[in-house]
């Protein structure tokens, strides 16, 4: 325990200065290009649901008392509303009116960066801590282990994706806080925390409904371990010795206390948001223009999911179905992942969230820099995943291209929508590349795992 | 760390997907080779595979009414030639009584009328222009206002139109000095606005634009262009005409506009062609960065000028090349191999004669070259930008024009040239959609649509990921592994030098933004503060990588690159991502480093390299192009400009894809192993 404390001790220095490298980076994007690129105008960034000049416009609508959600503007919550409305008044003068939000982005990013880190940590401790148990140590040589935290922390923090959604004005940055805010609170078995993100995170944008199952998880029984079989094969008097360290019961108390806590929260949050809809507007519009929008997928313009295309061409009296059949594609995963990888519950989430960026209605880049940032706290479990230079360039190319494709489609005119929609299905054939490398090289990290504490048994 | 000796030592079953993968990498050599002999192949097969244009669009129907083009338009647009040639030869104030008898005499005919009032722009640098949308550029204030010019705008109200849609004819002429080819075109436009005035059957609001060129024909169309789109709604400076001048007739002070553009002709007089016995038209038609107008557009102007008018329709061609020999033998050998598939089955029409390959391979070497340059050819490419087809008609008339009734007769079938072409424009419902727009001419009436002309091109890239891929698994399967774990990261290190070599190609893609900071400098000089600014940006980037010991590696992620790099700029602009890859294919295909290859190979890279840097590139294509160099210096350097000002991303493409690429390919020659 005391070996990684230390080390990233060491370390400490190296990544503060980079960490704050990448806000100085930000602010002098923000500051001195406000609006040389246009971020904020490509679908790629701003989706509907996370634009910030649609919030500028909701704030604008309930100022002047009429209901935020008029003229399907907005479709956002009404919490973000009072946050962020507030800072997107124009103040005249030429002054850019977004630098109040921007700030509040970079700030949001750095926190989630934080978050991030202190996971990797705690994971790392847990890491350690169930191989020794494992009497594994010695062969898997830890000492060759990465500072996990630092390395997800700034591949969050200096990845292309969330700077330009941080510079695009999204609110993504603040949807990213919130999840990993939430499993930041389980981890730390802090059950109210975990609730309150989770809750949040949910109201804001609905996809992070699905974590429960991971938090769940992770309030009941701990972080992530190598799976349970593994540990009939130590000797009974090492039980004894380690009782402590091995023995994993799961928690009906704390599970029974999250779901206490966040039917509290949710309850506080619905009591907030009809507060301030009470004049304008009622909880069954919100509803109905939050979620409803996100499932019904109204929204048509193009992004860089699939579904855009699809709800374009379909028939109308097959809408319905086909609505259902989209939605439940990511329900389908859940359970099944659920039971194969029940013992790495941060590993379900990120797999999780990657799965939902990928099928979501309106996905945007800042969705992929989160589950990003997170692949990089199992860095040391996917020392060998497969085809990484292959993603690598497959996302490199496919983010290139979209803008460009964007450009052929809208602005020469001489493609069309099935040149951009093809890089959005290139896109998203890479994430699924990504996701089930990922799964699988966890799983034969495990397998590794297994073999090895075999042969400590047998030797001993 | 997850495989034990035991696993490591049964083979593997892959699933068949990756075992064909496998199988094509253990054969990356031969792949290679084959892929990009036909790559070459398929490239001087193009003119071979040419489809005869056709017109797509059935609304279209060119040629299917009469000509109404009357005696009384022609002897209108004589006297009217005849005005402007006394006016030259009488008054002094040229620039602007020249507009004002244009205005007069369109207002006489029945037009709308207005004056646009506009300052010339210094073209400026906008690395990213391509990226943002057209109208950003809109906001930057022109501060210069020393030059001046008038734009004059008559615009006929369709009767049967809604004035939502419009249609453009564009005369470009220099007041302060008339030429006769200019008087000639500006009549052509009066014969057929004379009689657009009159029918009835108009149904798109028609705009002719006498564009003023004395500070060049694109940025006057481009000035009015810009502000036709975009709304301002001051008029200060429109009015300062009026008061010079007195015009008898109401000349509007506001900016008029009428619709939605449909279409724009530029119409333009050539000086007499002696190689023809028949008048002849040239068709110019590539906008900025490659684009070209709808294929349709083209069909119908050179349709109706050789079925409608006897025209003999061109497109442009590089005259140095259909002389050239080692064309001719390539004929040769595609007319016998023609001749053959025609003996074994009657039905395969394969072959074309000499002639018409050399003719075929001079026009789309052409073709490819102007699409290259991403710089258009005329005033039509402003219209591009705001998704207008537009091209350039250059009528040349036959070497007898001279004479009187000869004139007339040139100004009659111009005329109702256009005039055929504004119908069959006029009779479309929706925007020109139906045909192709990303396409290469071989000649006037034959294309290569973008399924055909791509096919080379993957085939010269595509040995690319396949080398990437095999130089990877190389890599991986090295005897002596530095670590054992983190080996499928391991390209995490190269991929890094790499990143700064690109990063440092972006640098030198903005430094000139600085270089023109000095002043009274020439462009000798600039060019070498820009070298020297380049090299030392390097070195200062070089402190940032270690020297990595694996070179295979490297290359790997270095082909990867070039490979994106190369896929991104043929979406952009094919033909510089051709001619790109001709160069950089064989570079990065080829390059090891020297004390690994043996000495031909290595004789061999440094010829590539020293072919591979973009100065000399440039010239090695302009020779193979047959365009006479000048001396080097300077004329890379006003080559370069000229990219910069006409936002062309072929500049992008070259200090962004093709310099880091030549830079690490000399990293990896000169690698120590």
């Amino acid at each position: 325990m005391e070996k990684p404390s230390e080390k990233s001790w060491k370390k400490q220095p190296w990544f503060w200065s980079s960490a704050v490298a990448s806000v100085i980076l930000r602010l002098v994007l923000i500051v001195y290009f406000p609006n040389t690129l246009n971020f904020s105008s490509r679908p790629e960034v701003s989706t509907p649901l996370t634009s910030l000049r649609r919030l500028a416009e909701g704030y604008w609508l309930k100022q002047s008392s009429m209901s935020p959600y008029a003229g399907s503007m907005y479709h956002g919550s009404p919490l973000l509303l009072s946050i962020l409305g507030p800072l997107t008044i124009d103040r005249g003068e030429g002054k850019s009116n977004h630098l109040l939000c921007g700030l509040a982005f970079v700030i949001a990013d750095f926190i989630t960066a934080i978050l991030i880190r202190a996971i990797g940590q705690l994971l790392q401790v847990a890491d350690i801590k169930s191989l020794k148990s494992l009497g594994a140590t010695t062969h898997l040589n830890v000492s060759e282990n990465f500072p996990s935290g630092d390395i997800a922390a700034l591949v969050y923090l200096w990845n292309p994706l969330t700077i330009i959604t941080c510079l695009g004005y999204s609110t993504s940055p603040i949807e990213n806080l919130v999840t990993v805010l939430s499993i930041y609170g389980a981890c730390m078995r802090l059950v109210p925390l975990a609730a309150f993100g989770w809750v949040i995170a949910s109201h804001l944008s609905l996809y992070p409904v699905i974590l429960v199952i991971p938090l769940v998880l992770l309030v009941g029984s701990g972080l992530d371990t190598p799976p349970r079989k593994l540990f009939p094969y130590i000797d009974d008097d090492q039980i004894q010795n380690k009782k402590s360290l091995n023995r994993i019961i799961f928690s009906w108390r704390r599970v029974f206390l999250f779901f206490l806590w966040a039917s509290i929260w949710a309850f506080y949050v619905l009591i907030l948001c009809g507060i301030s809809l009470k004049d304008y507007s009622s909880l069954g519009e919100m509803f109905k223009r939050t979620y409803g929008f996100i499932l019904s997928v109204e929204d048509l313009s193009p992004n860089i999911g699939v579904l855009w295309y699809f709800f374009a061409e379909v028939f109308d009296f097959f809408r319905n179905f086909f609505l259902m059949v989209f939605h439940i594609n990511i329900l389908f995963m859940v359970l099944p992942l659920a039971i194969r990888l029940h013992h790495r519950p941060c590993f379900l989430a990120f797999v999780y969230i990657a799965i939902s960026s990928i099928l979501k209605s309106y996905p945007s880049v800042g969705d992929s820099a989160l589950y990003l940032g997170l692949l990089g706290l199992f860095v040391n479990a996917l020392a060998d995943m497969q085809f990484s230079f292959f993603l690598f360039s497959g996302y490199l190319g496919t983010l290139l291209l979209s803008p460009v494709m964007h450009n052929l489609w809208i602005w020469r005119g001489t493609g069309n929508a099935n040149f951009y929609y093809a890089t959005a299905m290139a896109y998203a054939c890479f994430q699924i590349i990504l996701v089930v490398e990922s799964v699988s090289s966890m799983l034969n990290h495990d397998r590794a795992l297994k073999k090895v504490s075999f042969c400590v048994n047998k030797f001993e | 760390m997850a495989s034990t000796p035991g696993i490591e030592g049964q083979k593997q079953k892959h699933r068949p997907i990756i075992r064909i993968g496998i199988f094509i990498i253990v054969h990356s050599l031969l792949v290679s080779v084959v892929c990009c002999v036909a790559g070459v192949l398929a490239l001087l097969l193009l003119p071979v595979l040419a489809k005869k244009t056709y017109i797509s669009e059935n609304a279209l129907m060119p040629g299917s009414a009469s000509s109404m083009i009357s005696d009384q338009d022609v002897s209108g647009a004589t006297r009217f030639i005849n005005e402007l040639n006394s006016l030259k030869s009488k008054s002094q104030n040229t620039g602007i009584e020249i507009p004002r008898l244009i205005a007069l005499h369109m207002a006489n005919m029945g037009g709308e009328v207005s004056y646009h009032n506009f300052q010339t722009q210094q073209n400026n640098f906008h690395p990213l222009h391509f990226f943002t949308s057209p109208n950003a550029e809109a906001n930057f204030v022109n501060k210069t206002r020393e030059s001046s010019a008038i734009n004059t705008i008559g615009i006929i109200r369709a009767p049967r139109g809604d004035g939502k849609e419009s249609i453009v004819l564009v005369t470009p002429y220099n007041p302060l000095n008339l030429s006769q080819t200019e008087a000639l075109s500006l009549g052509i436009a009066y014969s057929a606005f004379s009689l657009l005035t009159q029918v009835s059957w108009l149904a798109k609001d028609i705009i002719w634009l006498a564009a003023d060129s004395q500070y060049g024909q694109y940025n006057s169309v481009a000035a009015w262009l810009r502000h036709y789109h975009s709304p301002s709604f001051d008029t200060c400076h429109e009015s300062n005409l009026d008061s010079t001048v007195s015009v008898s007739v109401s000349v509007s002070d506001s900016f008029r506009r009428a619709g939605t553009m449909a279409a724009a002709l530029v119409i333009k007089v050539a000086e007499t062609s002696e190689e023809f016995e028949q008048d002849s038209l040239n068709i110019y038609a590539e906008a900025s960065n490659g684009q070209m107008p709808n294929l349709d557009l083209i069909n119908i102007a050179s349709y109706l000028a050789v079925h409608g008018q006897g025209f003999r329709v061109r497109v442009e061609k590089f005259m140095s090349l259909v002389d050239a020999t080692w064309l001719k033998v390539i004929g040769h050998v595609f007319e016998f191999v023609g001749k053959i598939a025609r003996s074994l089955n009657p039905q395969w029409k394969f072959g074309i004669s000499v002639k018409e390959y050399v003719e075929g391979s001079a026009t789309l070497v052409s073709s490819l070259y102007n699409q290259a340059l991403g710089v258009p050819t005329g005033s039509h490419g402003a219209f591009r930008d705001y998704q207008v087809d537009a091209i350039t008609m250059e009528i040349s008339p036959k070497l007898s024009s001279i004479s009187k009734s000869r004139q007339t007769e040139f100004l009659f079938r111009g005329g109702s040239l256009i005039e055929g072409v504004i119908r069959s424009v006029n009779n479309l419902l929706e925007k020109f959609h139906q045909s192709f727009f990303l396409y290469l001419l071989t000649s006037s009436n034959r294309f290569i649509s973008v399924g055909v002309y791509m096919i080379p091109f993957l085939l010269l890239v595509a040995p690319l990921p396949i080398a990437a891929a095999s130089l990877f698994s190389d890599a991986n399967n090295s005897k002596n592994p530095p670590s054992t774990s983190f080996k499928s990261w391991r390209w995490l290190h190269p991929t890094k030098t790499v990143f700064l070599i690109h990063l440092w190609g972006a640098i030198v893609s903005l430094l000139p933004y600085f270089t023109y900071q000095i002043p009274d400098s020439n462009p000798t000089s600039r060019l070498l503060t820009w070298i020297s600014l380049s090299i030392f940006a390097l070195i200062v980037l070089r402190s940032f990588f270690r020297s990595y010991s694996e070179w295979t590696l490297l290359k790997s992620v270095t082909v990867s690159a070039s490979f994106v790099g190369l896929c991104l700029m043929s979406v952009i602009n094919f033909a510089t991502a051709e001619i790109g890859a001709m160069f950089l294919v064989p570079m990065c295909l080829m390059i090891r480093p020297w004390r690994v290859a043996g000495k031909i190979q290595s004789v061999l890279n440094f010829v590539l390299i020293v072919f591979g840097f973009p100065w000399s590139g440039f010239f090695v294509v302009r020779g193979l192009f047959g365009i006479e160099n000048g001396s080097g210096f300077d004329e890379f350097w006003y080559w370069v400009e000229s990219l910069w000002a006409w936002n062309s991303a072929t500049y992008i493409y070259i200090c962004l894809v093709h310099l880091p690429c030549w830079v690490l390919c000399i990293y990896i020659l000169l690698h120590r192993c």
